[in-house]
């Protein structure tokens, strides 16, 4: 695990992309790391672009600028790859998870990535099947814990019972789980 | 989101609406689209009137109710409220 990672999150309003920031955070925590979780809305409104964002680091954090150079870069909505220019700014060894039916390849030439990792996870579908809502943050979380290696999915599921009454936890738990299973990568 | 410096001849007017809704698809990011079945739908037209998007016309030519999917955002009401239980929501990508 590298000392410094910097994480770009792209949702849209109400699909949680604030909440799996802040997950994320709180399970490096758990890990004994320092952290920084922060949103960035354009306009406020369900189903608005937005993104959030998380630093995870060894050392004490004294950045408080945004982020412009993320290692990792986590999409969670398949229609923002044709609005949203998503690999803006990504670092040349960093790695992007998005949520969609393609495999990776396909993706990689579709947006025309170089040199950085890609990630693909059926997030919506998991999400549908286990939480019957297209809500896609946890999914995204789990598929995003394993292709950046930035947490251990044990910390993750601490967080998410702590965060979530019992019932909505364990089935969070479950769609973790299996995004983690099913992230594909070339 | 775009991190894009913009130069001043760029940037929009504060606090002004300098393009309407209706150029461009406010709705393309939906999870499920509503299908009619023609065969149950009886047009009584409670949908064009219930739809919060106004995304459901009568086609006056056709003489018949017509989804505009560029402004449709999926929220299920029409099916839910759909007398006949005409509408269906399906997956955006599958018929």
């Amino acid at each position: 695990m590298s000392l410094f990672q910097e994480i770009r999150w792209h949702g849209r309003g109400g699909q949680g992309a604030w909440t799996a920031s802040e997950l994320l955070a709180k399970a490096a925590i758990l890990e004994g790391r320092y952290i920084q979780s922060f949103p960035e809305f354009g306009p406020e409104r369900m189903g608005a672009p937005m993104a959030a964002y998380t630093r995870i680091s060894d050392a004490p954090i004294k950045l408080h600028c945004s982020i412009y150079n993320p290692n990792v870069v986590v999409v969670l909505d398949p229609t923002l790859l044709k609005t949203v220019k998503i690999t803006q700014g990504l670092a040349e060894n960093g790695v992007l998870v998005v949520n969609t039916r393609e495999n990776p390849a396909e993706l990689r030439k579709k947006l025309d990535i170089a040199s950085q990792k890609v990630w693909t996870v059926p997030a919506t579908d998991i999400a549908i099947k286990v939480l019957n809502l297209p809500i896609t943050n946890t999914s995204m979380l789990g598929a995003a814990a394993r292709a950046a290696s930035l947490v251990k999915l044990e910390s993750i599921e601490k967080v998410i019972r702590e965060r979530f009454q019992p019932t909505l936890a364990e089935r969070n738990i479950a769609v973790i789980r299996e995004a983690y299973k099913e992230a594909k990568t070339e | 989101m775009s991190q894009e410096q913009k130069g001043w001849k760029e940037i929009p007017i504060a606090g002004v609406c300098w393009r309407p809704a209706t150029e461009y698809a406010t709705g393309d990011w939906k999870t499920f689209k509503p299908i009619r079945d023609p065969e149950k739908c009886t047009k009584c037209l409670l949908c064009p009137m219930i739809c919060p998007d106004a995304a459901i016309k009568w086609n006056k030519a056709e003489e018949d109710i017509e989804f505009d999917y560029d402004f449709c955002k999926g929220c299920g009401i029409c099916a839910n409220e759909c007398p006949t239980h005409a509408i269906k929501m399906v997956r955006e990508g599958e018929s």
